[in-house]
């Protein structure tokens, strides 16, 4: 018994460990209401590109508080210079909704799919 | 996202996975250590240095860092185990730098030592006189081995055609005031002996001792938590507290 938890105890630490540090691209992806990234993004580029500004802007805080999740939960796998380019896309898109500038909002909204599709991996 | 947490996280992973990957690499003490090894551990220790903090990049590509250059290390153990040829190549080969008495001065060069290593190694080792070494070679972890002349050699008891029993390796039979019945059982003894002899020895209970150590010879070492000594040396240069 002891010499089978002289290995399973470290086999089953390592396995923990690689759980813990490889989840993020899985953990990233939707898992319950409200926190599918990809989808706000797209949704959000359709309104933009019907220039339908309020609804933008509910969307806009919609993916504000899914990212706040996401990064929560992917904290523990992911870089923090791809979690800080998202926040920087994040304020711009906020800055280009309220100026009401649509090629502004698309270009940012287009590169926090990037960091987003690059995040955990 | 939250950066203590994170690091605290990432220090538990770089923590035990350092401790299981050493384990793994092999039971050598420091002393044993070639100077490859000593390079070895460090950069390992980096890497887990950077896998606790360098939150720029995930975890992942750091603990795959650590594990390569375990795994390396252990394969390059393996190695130098099952080939010979392969140990001497990765680890050197130990040199003679004093043969029968005279300084190997080209062997010194190449194992790039100075004579005056050689006199501080052979210090370390109290010896302080040239004179009295027959053969000194450095070993492939950086140790000097010296083989003293016949008449600095030491007389010993088979000199003197003293007999002498050998006393055998003690073993614990008390640790902190708890009885090891493995270790008794080991030496063919039972508790009723050792209390006894602890009777003998003015205690009445286990909980008293701290140490109790039998050789195969007999001989019994008893310490007890109470060691009744009024006047303690202090070797401290200093009051304290520290």
């Amino acid at each position: 018994m002891r010499r089978f938890l002289v290995i399973a105890i470290p086999l089953a630490t390592i396995i923990l460990f690689l759980a813990v540090m490889l989840s993020g691209n899985y953990l990233k992806q939707p898992l319950g209401n409200n926190d599918d990234i990809p989808g706000l993004i797209d949704a959000l580029i359709r309104d933009i590109q019907n220039e339908q500004w309020e609804i933008v802007g509910q969307k806009a805080d919609e993916l504000n508080k899914a990212w706040e999740k996401v990064v929560s939960r992917v904290q523990f796998s992911a870089e923090r210079n791809e979690i800080n380019n998202f926040n920087i896309t994040l304020a711009r898109l906020q800055g280009a909704i309220l100026e009401k500038d649509r090629l502004s909002a698309i270009i940012e909204l287009k590169e926090a799919y990037e960091h987003w599709s690059q995040l955990c991996r | 996202m939250n950066e203590g947490l994170v690091v605290l996280v990432r220090s538990i992973i770089a923590f035990f996975s350092l401790l299981i990957f050493t384990r793994i690499i092999g039971k050598e003490q420091i002393s044993q250590l070639t100077f490859f090894d000593y390079v070895l551990g460090i950069t390992i220790g980096s890497i887990a240095a950077s896998l606790t903090t360098d939150l720029s990049s995930s975890a992942w590509p750091h603990w795959v860092g650590l594990i390569t250059w375990a795994a390396l290390g252990y394969l390059m153990e393996i190695v130098t185990l099952k080939w010979r040829y392969a140990a001497k190549v990765l680890e050197g080969e130990p040199v003679i730098v004093i043969m029968n008495g005279k300084i190997m001065e080209n062997a010194l060069k190449k194992a790039k030592y100075r004579i005056s290593d050689i006199l501080e190694l052979m210090r370390n080792q109290g010896v302080f006189d040239p004179n009295e070494v027959d053969f000194a070679i450095i070993e492939s972890n950086g140790q000097l081995s010296i083989l003293k002349k016949a008449e600095h050699l030491p007389v010993t008891p088979k000199d003197m055609n003293i007999p002498v029993k050998n006393s055998g390796i003690s073993t614990e039979l008390i640790y902190d005031g708890i009885l090891i019945e493995e270790n008794l059982r080991q030496l063919n003894k039972d508790k009723n002996w050792l209390i006894n002899e602890l009777k003998a020895h003015g205690i009445n209970d286990i909980s008293e001792v701290f140490l109790v150590t039998l050789n195969p010879e007999g001989s019994i070492y008893i310490d007890k938590y109470d060691d009744r000594i009024t006047k303690i040396t202090d070797i401290g240069d200093y009051k304290g507290p520290f």
